[in-house]
């Protein structure tokens, strides 16, 4: 099943303004009365609660299956329910059929009307000042790409639920195969891809480097295509680890040096391949399997190394944070990573929870990596020498911490001095980062 | 002396030179009539110039693609050599100035794998730095060429001269090849790329010279014709075999081995056919020594040197540059009427095990002189390297092992004579003494 964007609605962010509702009715009426919105904001059963009333472009739409006159159908390219005022005959049965609000009469128009996403940019959206409405992009963008070849085998031996494995065959079906591939030892090769005895699982050229030199490997390989008049992108598909500890010396170096590589960084906060040690990107009070709760231990007792923001400090021709839990963004960075990396050094940190390592059931990886981003524990955001650093997410009004670290086991150990501790080292990363930043965060 | 070429274990006994490191190497092997037109039709570039330089000429020669450079004392002149080379246009190479020498080897293996001859240089410290891709380099058949300005490892620090670093490499599955002359050293490095990039061998190459007395002692050297050189080492083919290039995808170096299905015999493939290059780089070594005479007009003994061997009762065997002092001792030796020969040992990876049997085997007592240490036999290692070529013979023939030039500290003919009269009792009692160590009393 086909996937789409889509309004989300977070009624813990929601203040009853109605805001939203004003937005709905001059974007669409010209009239900026709240009653002609065609979303509603309505009082939830719980005093001081609200509710969005709207329409949830349904799967199987029942409003499409109740109209006799076929003036209701469902978008195959955008998902939306269109509605077709030139065959609509107002029998209302439509507004029988949705059990949601979503389609409704409104009599200044003298027809029935819904929302229509306003075309992929809706204005409620725009409006909400809380955050409580939000666009999700993430969708869209998998039917654009779901034509790529998928450039690994299928059958990749993951840990269920694997994130790591999301980020390569996304990364990889956008850079397509004229590349050679840089897979350091950890979780990427370790589930196949250079193979095994003989065996490649990777289509494109692909090597395991030492875990301490990919990116030294790499500029070696670029510069000996790039002599013979070739446009080869050298590719470094990292882990944590290999970038942040032993790694990090030929990273330096080569990012110093301005080499042409894309250097993307799938970050599951330590060497999750070797059995869950601790690296230097396991965030403060972490479990790992070296720094193990006990008697007296608490997990990491240091903070993580914000490797994205060294690599600014590189004045790398690209530097960016992603998420797989917000594909366009990560799809945009990618775009620009590989353009910056035919003339420069291009550096993408993709923050990967890991359901082995962090001790979560595998069908949260998503979620768990958007409630990374939403309590602000990881921001996103890009950085060039040209235009300096921008949020591309805005780090304002995050969720509360807690909603995070009650996700993961590899929390559940910590005391209120270390919530305390990791809330202020998170809220000093965005003031740092807020600080470099030139243009206000993107819409 | 075994195997194919124009070998002559004999060369002229007059040498003025009072120090080892300034002696020549002879040109041609006399009585050569072909070897005497070639001499009549090229009028060689003659240039002075130390180790370091030298080494750098013979990359310029070998039109190496890619050089990663690191500076480290007693190298750093040599890199500062390729580096003025590429900016002056002479040699057209990309020079990656890296941040230490583990990028230096990482660097040039990326390099190598889409398509690049490459070269670096390094020595002590930052051999052990390398270390981690420097393993790797053989196991991949990887064609490159890298000097070893030697150096003695710490500790005690030291930034002198000393075989230690080579040494302590020596099974890693480099061939190595250790230089007398800083005219050894131009052939030798280009030689080199002939040797690692033959079908039959693939596999690196360290080119040793002596830190200090090579890397900084100026001679007189030959500079070859490019012409010559071009025609000698033919077309670059450096990653047929395996390569990072998107017209050839593959997996380059997946996991291989394993307790059960394909990987145990699949891992005994690779080494055992790493062991097998090893082996036939012998034969390779001897031809391009032979050819590199042919195209270029100059001789140098491809595995191992005998000199003045005829009828000698006992015998040196040394490597590298204290091989000119060793010869001077035994000429003075041979003139004083002492039966003594010399047998330099050039081609060090690959040890060639039979060539230096069969040189030995007529002899009633062999010293070795090492400039390093074997610390799990308490001798030194090419001492240990003789031994087992020795005990292939049928009658036993005793040894003792002589350690000098540690950290910079000089070989002098003074030593080699302290060495001649104790392998000469050694060759009346039978019974080897202890490790000397030649310059614990200097």
């Amino acid at each position: 099943m086909t996937a789409y964007s889509t309004l989300r609605f977070d009624a813990a962010r929601c203040t009853g303004c109605g805001d939203c509702m004003t937005a709905c009715a001059v974007a669409k009426t010209g009239s900026d009365d709240p009653g002609r919105s065609r979303l509603r904001v309505l009082p939830g059963n719980t005093p001081g609660t609200w509710e969005a009333a709207v329409c949830r472009q349904c799967g199987d739409p029942r409003c499409v299956s109740f109209c006799p006159a076929a003036a209701l159908a469902k978008d195959p390219e955008t998902g939306t329910v269109e509605w077709d005022g030139a065959k609509c005959v107002n029998c209302l049965l439509c507004t029988v059929g949705c059990a949601y609000a979503g389609i409704a009469f409104d009599a200044a128009a003298g027809h029935v009307a819904k929302c229509d996403h306003c075309g992929g940019n809706p204005a409620c959206a725009a409006a909400c000042g809380e955050g409580a409405l939000e666009w999700m992009t993430t969708a869209r963008i998998y039917n654009e790409v779901g034509q790529d070849e998928d450039l690994f085998v299928p059958g990749l031996a993951g840990c269920q639920g694997c994130n790591t494995e999301i980020v390569m065959r996304h990364a990889m079906r956008r850079i397509g195969p004229d590349c050679v591939l840089a897979t350091p030892p950890g979780c990427v090769p370790g589930m196949g891809s250079v193979g095994y005895n003989g065996m490649t699982g990777t289509k494109v050229p692909v090597f395991h480097p030492l875990l301490t030199n990919a990116a030294s490997m790499l500029a070696g390989v670029r510069r000996a295509h790039k002599r013979q008049g070739r446009d080869v992108l050298a590719v470094a598909l990292a882990g944590d680890g290999g970038a942040s500890d032993v790694g990090f010396q030929s990273l330096s170096g080569a990012a110093e040096r301005g080499e042409e590589i894309l250097f993307i960084v799938i970050d599951n906060e330590g060497y999750m391949n070797t059995g869950m040690q601790r690296s230097s990107c396991t965030p403060f009070g972490a479990w790992t399997s070296t720094t193990p709760v006990g008697e007296r231990g608490r997990g990491k007792t240091q903070d993580a190394k914000n490797l994205p923001l060294i690599m600014v400090m590189h004045e790398c021709d690209y530097v960016a944070t992603a998420s797989t839990a917000f594909m366009e963004d990560f799809y945009a960075k990618l775009d620009r990573a590989i353009a910056a990396a035919r003339h420069g050094f291009a550096y993408l940190h993709v923050y990967s929870p890991c359901t082995t390592g962090w001790r979560f059931p595998a069908e949260k990886n998503i979620e768990v990596a958007r409630r990374a981003v939403e309590c602000n524990f990881v921001t996103l955001w890009e950085f060039t020498p040209e235009a300096g650093l921008r949020f591309t997410r805005d780090p304002d009004r995050p969720r509360p911490l807690a909603d995070y670290l009650s996700a993961l086991g590899k929390f559940r150990h910590l005391g209120a001095d270390q919530v305390g501790h990791l809330e202020r080292h998170l809220a000093e990363n965005v003031k740092r980062l807020r600080g470099l930043a030139r243009e206000p965060a993107a819409a | 002396m075994s195997g194919a070429g124009p070998l002559s274990p004999t060369v002229p006994a007059s040498h003025p030179e009072k120090r080892g490191l300034l002696r020549m190497t002879p040109s041609l092997r006399p009585g050569e009539a072909d070897m005497a037109a070639v001499l009549e039709k090229k009028k060689p570039k003659v240039i002075v110039c130390d180790g370091n330089e030298a080494a750098a000429w013979g990359v310029s020669l070998a039109n190496v693609d890619m050089v990663a450079v690191y500076p480290i004392t007693p190298q750093s002149s040599l890199v500062e050599y390729v580096a003025k080379f590429v900016a002056d246009g002479r040699l057209k190479a990309d020079i990656v100035d890296v941040e230490g020498e583990h990028s230096v080897l990482s660097v040039l293996q990326g390099g190598m794998l889409a398509g690049a001859r490459t070269y670096t240089a390094t020595c002590g410290p930052g051999l052990a730095f390398m270390f981690e891709p420097y393993l790797r380099t053989p196991g991949l058949r990887m064609p490159m060429v890298m000097s070893i300005v030697t150096r003695d490892t710490l500790s005690p620090q030291s930034v002198w001269g000393g075989h230690q670093d080579a040494m302590s490499v020596r099974e890693a599955g480099w061939i190595q090849l250790y230089c007398e002359t800083v005219q050894e050293v131009l052939d030798t490095v280009v030689m080199a790329y002939r040797i690692a990039e033959h079908h039959d061998v693939m596999l690196p190459v360290n080119v040793c010279h002596d830190g200090n007395y090579l890397s900084y002692g100026a001679s007189r050297v030959e500079l070859p014709e490019q012409a010559d050189v071009d025609a000698f080492l033919g077309a670059k083919d450096v990653n047929w075999h395996v390569a990072l290039d998107p017209t050839r995808p593959m997996g380059v170096d997946p996991l291989t081995g394993g307790a059960g299905g394909p990987g145990p015999r699949m891992f005994v493939k690779y080494r055992k056919g790493q062991c097998r290059g090893m082996q036939n780089a012998l034969a390779v070594i001897e031809e391009a020594h032979a050819e590199w005479n042919r195209h270029v007009g100059r001789w140098h003994a491809p595995l191992i040197e005998p000199y003045r061997m005829e009828d000698a009762r006992f015998a040196l065997v040394t490597l590298g540059s204290m091989t000119g002092a060793a010869k001077d001792a035994v000429d003075e030796a041979r003139g004083a009427g002492v039966s003594v020969g010399l047998v330099k040992v050039k081609t060090y990876r690959p040890f060639p095990l039979k060539a230096i049997a069969a040189a030995l085997a007529p002899v009633e007592a062999v010293g070795v002189i090492d400039r390093s240490v074997d610390f799990g036999f308490d001798c030194g290692p090419l001492y240990k390297d003789v031994l087992g070529a020795l005990a292939g013979l049928p009658r036993r023939i005793p040894a003792r092992s002589f350690i000098g030039g540690l950290a910079g500290a000089d070989i002098t003919v003074g030593h080699v004579q302290r060495v001649i009269g104790e392998v000469a009792e050694l060759a009346a009692s039978g019974t080897p003494g202890p490790t000397a160590w030649l310059n614990e009393r200097d």
